[in-house]
């Protein structure tokens, strides 16, 4: 552990000499902050299949009930219950978080603020190496005896405590381990990006000179961190309960199951808008460069987004009005929850006041953008229903709630990552990826996703509850089956479509033109060097200095529409 | 580095270890209110010398002081609102006595007249339709039986579509021949199964106890018609 | 595999050194964590008043005592603070070890103390008060076991003179162990 108190780089070497391991050990064990954030990335991708394929699977049964998938076979109603609690802690811990947080936290945070790495590039890798192990324990919970664990990511207790209840004890107490693992390691991985970001921006670059996207994954680590704590001694103590047999969540013993609701949706609710802040960082920057226009109001987006973190904290017994809650407590909820769709609707409004007036290219990367903010919005709408309790108790746990948080979830994992995996590919890999196959890819996305979850809207308008194994046992509900039928067949379609972006991958790794190092004319500092970057990012002379903010377009004192943060004035 | 503010630490922690006997020897006082405040009123104080003076908090910049205010600012939220509810419950069903309540003042409030269609008729003379202080048997019939026997007892509540056998019909005469109060009783606090019918009759005695029944059975036995 | 140390490990545009401002974020997050189980803890406690019948029987002596071992370690370590201040390494190393037989005389306590107590019959299991109590001064334990492991890293770098500034950040995270149990004392112990 300890090393040289001096710098190992001398004048000598411009460029970082080469250090560390070299070769294919290289790509397990590097501390370089480029090489986690694509170990993140890959993982995080690899992760999306698992629970699409999860998503396929039960959709197929939702729709066809009772016939064999292709690809997996008859769905057993205690694999249906394991495919979607799995499905559900998959897509937000193992690919949202890492993709959106530590993948391009990773990647832009010190290229975006002019530094050589992260501050702590060990401490790096090992939070990459316990979300790697997080990964490999909940895939091994889904394969051992008894099966995964299936009582919903949410883990309510007593059927998440006692054996005999979810009839997966192996799997229930790998599942645990596996969330707990991962939340350590992004608590790891946060300490990191925060102290990056407060010490070691380039000389010269002020607070206010720092890109959103990164402000804003900070931001979120600062979320996670203050929010995750009550989950973690409340998992500790659902996992005593699992092993040792002791009774925290339990009435006969003392314990109280409503303790644990509110210990994971004290989090819970802080969790959505760690995953939607960087987010929307993405779509800012990608809307700034195409539309060529400063944000509408920096320190507006700013102060609106901490604000909106710290409301967050305030709201989260929307998620329990029917859990028996005291209705007096349920009022006050009503109250901050629909108060915090004020800054999010704000920070949409300033969106579309940037594009106002802008020069807008239409590339990939700035349809996805465009296109979250009209999904995202969907969502939010929806939101108000499901945040009134009075219109909740008829709206819990159906068919609309999920419609609701999957057009919050989707523009915020799926479209968000491919808007950040477009915009940074040519950076990132030096070459620039396929636009008319990113187009198809686009359209055959987006459109099948609308027509999967706005029939599960009507559906859920029309009495279909959550987490239903098969819905003929609800004749009541027959009505309703031409709609699953059509959810299923839509998300077939989006599934297919994901093909267009393997092969653009591939194409554009193969034969992309030379990316260079800024094809999109952009005026943040991670434009300034090679694509990919070197190791240490910049030669150790040439680290850049900051001049101005990062959105100055179309400045009246230029020539050029853009003005790079690194151009002395 | 800090720059050099080092207090004297010799006599902080004498301090410290003043500070230790007394909260120890404060239960032995006897009082409570002395044990709660030298216990913890002290361990406040003690935390706050070991974090200003062993941690430097003191001469710390202003930023670390308001991301350790957040922390514990958070902690005091999810307290105070957590306890309200989770110390409300009790038994075995974590019944929150205080929400049901407040939920039968609201549903009972005027204006609220709901379920009332149906059972409109006198009650029978002498029948009890309130007997514990304060409890609304009409009001609780309406919020929790309701449901499944109906509004009037025709046993065709909305819940009662997907139910077989049909919950029973308390406008039938046929459902009352030969039925004791004890046995209906019974169905009312240990459920259905305790008395050989359908165990889709929940057992309400957590929510209601014996005088509470006995209020629910006499305004149902207003609701049979012949 | 020896990193070299970046560039942005050295910078500090906040005025605080890097390692200096990451523990304090570490604390922050502990903060949270032991909250959460300190809050848990007392909603039961005080909305169980038969709790109070456990509770009495956890030994005031043996917490005072280990209240007296951790404030006393927090002292040296604080001690070997302004000796790596200075400069002197070796002054340094031999406060933390003095730091170290404090955490290892602590979990030696305990650990007779819920040995007895566990052959008493009382064990995690036994009733909600057990539950909370070996769950909080375990994971707390568990903290002073991790503090003491890489105290002794960073002391064994201090004796040769190397990374003093790691003196003071190690420092920090003890006290706020010591913090917890100022706390946790209380808790377990006095109020009864």
């Amino acid at each position: 552990m300890a090393q040289a108190a001096a710098p190992t780089h001398g004048p000598e070497d411009r460029a970082h000499a080469p250090h560390g391991p070299q070769g294919l050990l290289k790509y397990l064990w590097s501390t370089d902050h480029k090489v986690i954030a694509m170990q993140y990335l890959f993982t995080g991708m690899a992760m999306a299949l698992v629970g699409g394929f999860m998503a396929y699977v039960f959709r197929m049964q939702g729709a066809f009930p009772g016939r064999s998938v292709p690809g997996f076979g008859v769905v057993t109603s205690g694999q249906y219950n394991a495919l979607i609690t799995n499905h559900g802690s998959i897509m937000i811990f193992w690919v949202a978080m890492p993709i959106l947080i530590a993948a391009f936290g990773n990647y832009l945070i010190p290229l975006m603020i002019g530094a050589d790495d992260m501050v702590f590039p060990r401490l790096n890798r090992l939070s990459y190496q316990l979300f790697l192990l997080s990964a490999l324990v909940i895939l091994a919970s889904l394969v051992v005896e008894g099966g995964g664990f299936g009582g919903a990511w949410t883990a309510y207790p007593p059927l998440s405590t006692h054996p005999a209840y979810n009839l997966t004890p192996l799997g229930a107490s790998l599942w645990i381990g596996a969330v707990a693992l991962e939340f350590v390691a992004f608590l790891l991985g946060g300490i990191n990006f925060i102290t990056t970001l407060m010490n070691a921006r380039a000389p010269g670059m002020k607070a206010y000179d720092i890109p959103m996207v990164c402000w804003m994954i900070v931001i979120a680590s600062i979320l996670f961190m203050l929010s995750v704590g009550p989950l973690i001694a409340g998992a500790v103590m659902l996992f005593l309960d699992q092993a040792v047999g002791t009774g925290f969540y339990d009435p006969a013993r003392g314990g109280d199951p409503i303790l644990w609701q509110h210990l994971f949706w004290f989090f819970g609710h802080p969790e959505v808008y760690v995953v939607l802040l960087p987010a929307v960082g993405i779509v800012l920057e990608i809307i700034a460069t195409f539309a060529r226009k400063k944000l509408f109001g920096y320190k507006l987006m700013l102060y609106t987004a901490v604000a909106t973190g710290v409301l967050s904290f305030f709201v989260w017994a929307h998620h329990q009005f029917i859990a028996g809650i005291d209705p007096r407590m349920a009022n006050i909820f009503t109250v901050t929850t629909l108060l915090i769709s004020v800054p999010i609707a704000e920070l949409i409004f300033v969106m579309i006041a940037t594009l106002y007036g802008g020069s807008i290219t239409l590339t990939t990367p700035m349809l996805w953008a465009l296109s979250f903010i009209a999904e995202f919005m969907i969502g939010g709408v929806t939101g108000i229903y499901l945040g009134a309790s009075g219109s909740d108790i008829y709206f819990h746990d159906t068919y609309f709630v999920l419609a609701h948080f999957h057009y919050t979830f989707f523009p915020i994992a799926i479209i968000g990552g491919f808007a950040a995996f477009t915009y940074w590919f040519p950076k990132m890999f030096g070459r620039m990826m396929n636009d008319r196959l990113g187009k198809i890819h686009f359209w055959g996305t987006v459109i099948p996703f609308n027509f999967i979850f706005i029939p599960l809207f009507i559906t859920g308008i029309g009495g279909d509850q959550r987490r239903v194994f098969n819905y003929a046992s609800f004749p009541g509900q027959a009505h309703l089956a031409p709609l699953r039928v059509m959810a299923t067949v839509a998300l077939l379609v989006m599934l297919a479509f994901q093909i267009f972006f393997f092969w653009n991958v591939i194409w554009g790794l193969r034969k992309g033109p030379k990316a260079g190092k800024n094809p999109w004319r952009s005026n943040t500092l991670e434009w300034t060097t090679d694509s990919p970057p070197p190791h240490g990012n910049w030669p150790v002379d040439e680290m850049p200095k900051v001049y101005r903010g990062p959105y100055e377009y179309g400045h009246p004192d230029r020539d050029d529409d853009y003005w790079p943060q690194n151009l002395p004035a | 580095m800090t720059e050099s503010r080092h207090p004297d630490y010799r006599k902080i922690y004498f301090v410290l270890l003043a500070l230790l006997v007394i909260s120890v020897a404060g239960p032995f006082v006897g009082i409570r209110w002395i044990t709660l405040i030298t216990a913890f009123g002290i361990a406040v104080v003690k935390a706050r010398l070991v974090v200003q003076n062993f941690m430097h908090l003191k001469w710390e910049k202003r930023i670390v002081k308001w991301m350790l205010a957040s922390s514990l600012a958070l902690m005091a939220l999810f307290f105070t609102a957590v306890a309200p509810d989770v110390m409300k419950h009790s038994g075995r069903n974590w019944v929150n006595d205080a929400a049901l309540a407040a939920t039968q003042r609201g549903i009972a409030a005027p204006g609220a007249e709901g379920g009332r269609e149906g059972a409109a008729a006198e009650p029978a003379a002498g029948a009890v339709v309130v007997a514990a202080a304060g409890f609304d048997a009409r009001a609780a019939f309406s919020t929790i039986c309701a449901s499944c026997h109906g509004a009037a007892g025709g046993g065709d509540g909305p819940g009662a579509s997907g139910l077989s056998p049909k919950p029973a019909k308390f406008s039938d005469p046929a459902f009352w021949a030969g039925k004791t109060d004890a046995e209906l009783l019974k169905a009312i606090r240990e459920g259905g199964a305790a008395v050989g019918r359908s165990a889709t009759m929940p057992a309400w005695g957590s929510l209601y106890d014996e005088a509470q029944a006995r209020a629910l059975l006499a305004f149902v036995k207003t609701l049979a018609r012949p | 595999m020896r990193a070299s140390r970046p560039i942005a490990t050295t910078r500090s545009a906040t005025g605080i050194p890097t390692g200096r401002l990451a523990v304090w974020w570490v604390l922050a997050s502990e903060v949270v964590i032991f909250g959460g189980l300190l809050a848990s803890y007392l909603m039961h406690r005080l909305g169980h008043p038969e709790w109070a019948n456990a509770a009495a029987v956890t030994n005031t002596w043996i917490g005072a005592f280990n209240t007296l071992v951790l404030l006393s370690s927090s002292f040296t370590a604080v001690l070997a603070h302004q000796a790596a201040e200075h400069g002197d390494g070796k002054k340094a190393a031999r406060f933390l070890l003095f730091t170290m037989i404090g955490a290892a005389t602590f979990i030696g306590v305990k650990s007779f103390e819920w040995y007895h107590e566990i052959s008493e019959g009382y064990t995690i299991t036994s009733n909600g008060f057990w539950s909370f109590y070996y769950t909080a001064a375990g994971l707390h334990a568990l903290h002073v076991i991790a503090g003491a492991v890489i105290m002794g890293f960073v002391a064994r770098d201090a004796a040769r003179g190397r990374e003093l500034q790691r003196v003071e950040l190690i420092g920090i995270y003890w006290h706020f162990v010591d913090a917890v149990w100022i706390f946790l004392f209380p808790l377990l112990y006095i109020a009864k």
